[in-house]
Order: C-alpha cells, then sequence, then structure tokens
C-alpha cells in the first residue's frame, strides 16, 4: 500500500527483519499509549510492560483468542492463590506452584476448546509463546493482590487488559503498521510526544471526575 | 468551597504534584528518610518528637529465629520498614490465654508461625517499595484517645496535616471503618473529613464509593458509617490542635521535606504521636476539605516564614475560618457575630443599584443581634441621619405619650390614632414596644441595609433610647437562616 522508504530499505538490507521492526515499533507506540493512558487519562495499569506484552500477545492470538486466554489466566490465578494463601509457605514457591497450576489448567482448556468447540476451535495454531505471554500476566495481578486487596489489584488489571486493547486495535491496522513501517520518523515523534507528556502539569481526565461531588451528594 | 468544574483550576493533580512540588522540593535524601520507618524514627526522636516505641527490629531471618517472643507486651504491631500504602501492617490487640497466639482487631487469631510467616514475608520485601529486602518493625500499638476513638471502628484514627515552605496548608482526620478494616486509608475505606486550620474542628466528611469502578471517587457524608450508633462528624474538635501544627513544622524542618504529609495518631496516655511522614501525600485531603491544595500551595510558596509560630499563624490567617463556610453549607445558615458591622444605606435608596454603585449614601455601622427583639430598632438619631428628620418632627406634632400603663391602654390609643399618623409619609406602621422598662409607641419605618452581604429592605422600629450603645439592633425577624456566635460578647 505504502512505498518502501528508503531508510526501511536500507534497515532491511543492513540484517533488520521486517518483523523485528514492525515489533520495535509496535513498543514504541505501545509504550507511548501507556503513557497517555497514565498522564492524561489517569489510568493505572501494572507498570509499562505487562500492556505492552499483553498487546503483541493479543495481535498474535487475535483478540477474541487472547481474551480468552486471559480470563482463564486471571481466574485460575485467583482461585489458586486464593487456596494457596491459606497454606504456610514461602512467597516464591506459592507463585510457582501458582504457575504449575495454571500450566495444567491451560492444557485443560486447550483439550475442552477442542472438545467443544465454545467459537475459539483455532486455538491450537496460536504461538505457545503468545500465550505465555499472557500467563505472566498472572505474576503481575499476584503481586498486586498480595500488597492490596482483591478490589485493589482488579481496578488495575482491567485498565491494563483495556489499554493491551487499544494497543492491540492500533498495531494490528496493517495499513497503520505499514505506514509506520515506512514512516520511520514516527519514531522520534513518539519521543517528542512521551517528552511532552513528562512536562504534562495539567489535571488528569480522571481528577475531574474524582474531585468533583455529584449534585445529589452534595446536597446531602 | 465545594469543588465544582469552575474551581479545577485551584485543584492539585497528581502530575503537578510530582511534577512542580514533589520533585523541586524533596530531594531524594529527605525523601528516602521519609521511606524509611527506622530513620524516620531517629530523626524525629532528636527533635523530641514523639512516635511509637519500637520493641524489636528484626532484620534478618536469623534475628527472627531467636526472637524472644515472651518479651513482647500482649498488644503490638508488625509493619514494614519500607512498606507502602499500609500494606504488611498487622496490629495485635491481644493474646489468647495460654496460647502463643495473638488477637487481631477483627477477631481472627495468628498463631507464632503465622506472625513467623508473615515477618519472613516482610524481610523479603513483599510489601515494600520495589520489593527489595526490608526490615521488620515489632512497636507499640497506639491506645486512641476516648474522644477519636467513638467514631471510628477499631483501628486507629489520625489526622494527616499537609505543610510546604513551613506553613501547614491542608488537615484532615482519617476515620477506620468496618470496610477499611481498622485502617485509616482512603482507599481501604476510610472515612475522610476535613479539617478548619484555624479551630482544628472538623468541617466536610467523604468516603470512597462502594463501587470499584468508582474506586477513586467519593460521596459525601455527614455521620459515622458502621458503629453502633451513628455520630455527626463535622463539629468535632480535634485535641491537640496547635500542638499538632507545631509538631507537623517540626517534622518539616527535621525531614528538611518542603512538601511533606505528617501523619500524627493521639495515644490516650502519650498525646500526640508521629506515625509516619509522607514525602508523597496524597490528594483525597482536597475533597475532604472541598478546596483545592493549589491555590494554597501559591499563596505560600513564595513567603519568607521566620518561625514554626509564624508558619502557624501565616495558615490560620490565610486558610483559617472554613468552619464558618461548612457551617453554611451544612446547616444551609450563615453565621453572625454578635456585633456585625452592617451598612444602612440612606432613605428611598433603590436597592437594585447597591450592587452596582459604589457611590450610594450609606452609614457603616457596628449592629447588636437581638434575638430577643422580634422587629430590628434604629436610633432616632441615625434615623434622622438617613432621611428620616421630617418624618419624625411630623411624628412629634402629634405629641404621642411617652409612656403607657399598658399595651391594652397602648392598644386603645393606636385604635383612635393610628390612622392618622399613617397618613405622614415613610411611617409604615406603628408598633408597641417596650423601651428601657417602659411601654411605648414608635413608628416603623422601611431601611435598606447590607448584613452579611445581604442587600435587602427592614422593618425598623425607630426608637429614642438615649444611653443604648449600639444604634442598630437587628431583631430575630431578621436573623432567620443565620447561626449566632457569641464568643466575641466578652
Amino acid at each position: 500500500m505504502f512505498e518502501t522508504s528508503g531508510i526501511t530499505q536500507w534497515l532491511f538490507d543492513h540484517g533488520v527483519s521486517t518483523m523485528a521492526l514492525e515489533l520495535l515499533i509496535a513498543m514504541c507506540v505501545l509504550a507511548t499509549l501507556v503513557s497517555v493512558a497514565r498522564y492524561i487519562f489517569g489510568t493505572r495499569t501494572y507498570g509499562i510492560y505487562a500492556p505492552i506484552l499483553l498487546a503483541i500477545a493479543y495481535s498474535y492470538t487475535g483478540l477474541k483468542y487472547g481474551l480468552a486466554i486471559t480470563l482463564v489466566v486471571i481466574l485460575t490465578s485467583i482461585l489458586s492463590y486464593s487456596i494457596l494463601k491459606r497454606i504456610r509457605m514461602h512467597y516464591i514457591t506459592r507463585i510457582a506452584t501458582n504457575y504449575t497450576i495454571l500450566a495444567m489448567i491451560l492444557v485443560l482448556f486447550f483439550v475442552v476448546i477442542d472438545r467443544f468447540g465454545f467459537n475459539l476451535e483455532n486455538m491450537s495454531n496460536i504461538p505457545p509463546l503468545a500465550f505465555i505471554s499472557i500467563a505472566a500476566l498472572s505474576d503481575f495481578f499476584i503481586k498486586q493482590y498480595i500488597k492490596k486487596s482483591f478490589k485493589g489489584s482488579i481496578l488495575p488489571l482491567l485498565s491494563t487488559i483495556f489499554v493491551a486493547i487499544v494497543g492491540w486495535f492500533v498495531i494490528s491496522r496493517d495499513v497503520i503498521s505499514e505506514y509506520m513501517l515506512n514512516n520511520l520518523w514516527i519514531v522520534p515523534l513518539l519521543t517528542v510526544i512521551n517528552l511532552l507528556l513528562g512536562k504534562f502539569s495539567g489535571l488528569r481526565i480522571k481528577e475531574y471526575f474524582r474531585f468533583r461531588i455529584s449534585k445529589e451528594n452534595a446536597s446531602n | 468551597m465545594q469543588v465544582t468544574n469552575s474551581s479545577f483550576s485551584k485543584i492539585l493533580g497528581l502530575n503537578r504534584r510530582n511534577q512542580e512540588y514533589v520533585r523541586p522540593y524533596n530531594s531524594s535524601a529527605s525523601k528516602a528518610i521519609a521511606d524509611n520507618k527506622i530513620l524516620t524514627k531517629r530523626i524525629l526522636k532528636k527533635e523530641l518528637i514523639q512516635t511509637p516505641d519500637v520493641y524489636k527490629l528484626i532484620r534478618s531471618k536469623r534475628q527472627l529465629q531467636f526472637l524472644d517472643w515472651k518479651s513482647l507486651p500482649n498488644s503490638f504491631v508488625i509493619k514494614p520498614n519500607k512498606g507502602t500504602g499500609g500494606s504488611g501492617i498487622i496490629v495485635f490487640y491481644g493474646k489468647k490465654k495460654g496460647q502463643e497466639a495473638w488477637i487481631r482487631p477483627n477477631g481472627s487469631v495468628m498463631t507464632k508461625r503465622d506472625i513467623i510467616l508473615h515477618i519472613e514475608n516482610i524481610l523479603e520485601g513483599r510489601f515494600s517499595m520495589g520489593s527489595r529486602n526490608d526490615i521488620a518493625i515489632i512497636e507499640e500499638r497506639i491506645k486512641t484517645d476516648p474522644l477519636l476513638k467513638q467514631y471510628s471502628y477499631k483501628g486507629v484514627p489520625d489526622i494527616r496535616i499537609i505543610c510546604f515552605n513551613q506553613v501547614p496548608v491542608m488537615a484532615m482526620l482519617r476515620l477506620p471503618t468496618k470496610r477499611s478494616n481498622g485502617t485509616a486509608n482512603l482507599h481501604s475505606g476510610a472515612i475522610c473529613t476535613g479539617i478548619d486550620l484555624e479551630t482544628g474542628i472538623t468541617t466536610y466528611s467523604m468516603h470512597m464509593q462502594t463501587s470499584i469502578f468508582k474506586n477513586d471517587t467519593y460521596k459525601l457524608i455527614d455521620s459515622t458509617l458502621d458503629l453502633q450508633e451513628n455520630k455527626p462528624l463535622s463539629g468535632i474538635q480535634i485535641p491537640y490542635w496547635n500542638e499538632m501544627l507545631k509538631i507537623a513544622l517540626k517534622c518539616q524542618n527535621s525531614s528538611k521535606l518542603g512538601y511533606i504529609g505528617v501523619d500524627i495518631a493521639i495515644d490516650s496516655e502519650k498525646g500526640p504521636v508521629v506515625f509516619e511522614i509522607n514525602a508523597r501525600p496524597g490528594l483525597g485531603i482536597q475533597v475532604a476539605n472541598q478546596t483545592g491544595l493549589r491555590w494554597r500551595l501559591e499563596k505560600v510558596k513564595d513567603l519568607k516564614i521566620k518561625s514554626i509560630a509564624h508558619g502557624i499563624r501565616v495558615a490560620k490567617n490565610l486558610f483559617g475560618g472554613e468552619i464558618e463556610e461548612s457551617i453554611e453549607a451544612i446547616s444551609g445558615r450563615k453565621v453572625l457575630n454578635i456585633t456585625e458591622r452592617i451598612s444602612v444605606y440612606h432613605k428611598g435608596t433603590d436597592i437594585s443599584k447597591i450592587k452596582r454603585l459604589r457611590t450610594v449614601k450609606k452609614e457603616i455601622v457596628k449592629a447588636f443581634m437581638d434575638t430577643g427583639i422580634l422587629t430590628s430598632r434604629i436610633s432616632s438619631t441615625l434615623a434622622n441621619r438617613i432621611g428620616f428628620l421630617t418624618t419624625n418632627k411630623e411624628i412629634q406634632k402629634f405629641n404621642i405619650p411617652n409612656r403607657f400603663g399598658s399595651f391594652k391602654e397602648a392598644q386603645e390609643y393606636l385604635d383612635k390614632f393610628e390612622k392618622e399618623i399613617l397618613q405622614i409619609p415613610d411611617v409604615k406602621r406603628l408598633a408597641k414596644i417596650l423601651e428601657d422598662g417602659e411601654i411605648k409607641i414608635r413608628p416603623v419605618f422601611e431601611v435598606p441595609i447590607k448584613l452579611s452581604d445581604t442587600v435587602k429592605v427592614t422593618e425598623f422600629v425607630s426608637t429614642d433610647a438615649q444611653d443604648s450603645t449600639y444604634s442598630v439592633v437587628i431583631g430575630r425577624s431578621e436573623l432567620s437562616g443565620y447561626l449566632i456566635d457569641t464568643s466575641d460578647t466578652f
């Protein structure tokens, strides 16, 4: 659709693969999306790494399959951690146990999908690294769950998934990724956007709601 | 002041807090002090500021292995040295008889093995910033002051004071609830109540919305939530208020944090005890106080504060007096002093012009608020000055008796002559009044006045009392909707 730019072609000729370049650009876009979400909207995610990882994983699994695996990962983590926390054991062993349970449940999930379908017939074609990346979400979730309450950890989880979905939408559009691949000036532009965001001192969108008392409440 | 869309410019957001206050005014060294409870205790101790006594410090699993459990008192608190947001803190209220097990505020019991596991998690850095290895602190449990105890569910309520440039700029009381499981953390569901900096009296109260999707929004409440007896939360006088302001500023001096949040609890025996100092205090305090932090911080930014007393004086002068505004908001009534300066406008002044024109003729007088009389009174001298001279002269021609034996007698006189006297221009009606112990008949005039920012035409009985200190006395017919503050009386 877009003509390959000189610099892109030069990079291809000098050992940079198309896939690597696409992924690196996607990483820049996703990182900027997370900063915009945090500093403009006030969306608190599990750091910057989790939403990037999740968005890239979704781009490999497809959103439907990605969300299905995410749901299984989260439900399993909640369930297994709720049981494991009753048992006196060290933290790392507890997390490791959680991962082993998660692995078994995921295998079971694939078998169930193979048997019953549930509109997820192509599960076996998903690259294993993609669902392992989604499974890593479990660690982010449990770390938050230990420090804060269940409620306190579910909100950043939902925000992380939401930002990842937006990220997936942006990076999985062929027209966008092809345009960026052939217009590499976008990368320094993203750097400038992040530098400007770093200096932004205005209220975050969420704060407009946080610091507003509804009329109904104010008249109490 | 209610936070509305138009006042968002006064609000301090997280972006600006970090960019303009935390980074420039809080050095890394100062932040390191605030983030380290042991270091904070050490530094505050030098300033003779009380903090909870430390029973044990556990730095390694080996120390934990050799911990003398018998030397611990029945009630104590375990907390991580570098914990954030209250995570990892466990309070023990008492020990189970004959067992090595301790009771938590919610009634659950933790055995020695459970506690060891928790301490091991602390040592591994599970509750600490950056998950680095940490130290477990076993310290004294604060015994809450009885006054504040009645407003909180189990845990220890604390007072947060935010100071900037050596001036206390905002304060709130945090009350643990059932939902917050006895902690004073707003995000866990504790109640936050604004405090008037001048008086130390609580104003508005807020509570986080219960829905997780509204996790960061608050609702206005007026009484405690889950105690057996619901108690009003506004109007509580915080004990040791001035001392607490002093302590907060001392903490700022000793930690060298330019922008600081100081958490102080009140122990029933020791008085104010500093729980912790915070280099990045949260912004929920603005909702509790219904005003923004930003304008307050801007106001004190360039001031040169000479001493702690000076800082407190500045805070009280600049930011005090919210209590009157909040009473108005809560009860819908304004507060008037027992004596108020009011403007008395000349006869026939068009009140619609008063707001627009500054040159309107008026007399500024000190008026006395008297709920003992119904209709307001104005001295004939002042009435003459504002344009009722001719009217008063006309009335004198009727030779109304100076006194009557009874109200009945006065009424009989009125029945006879009232119609005739009311022919005089500007006389609204005649009133039977008791003045200096005598029953009199006096004319009533309509006079425009300005009382507490409200301009209105008011009925005044013109009196001829010679020895009255006040030329204007405002009666209760004009005082409905106001609360009278009598503290200036004596």
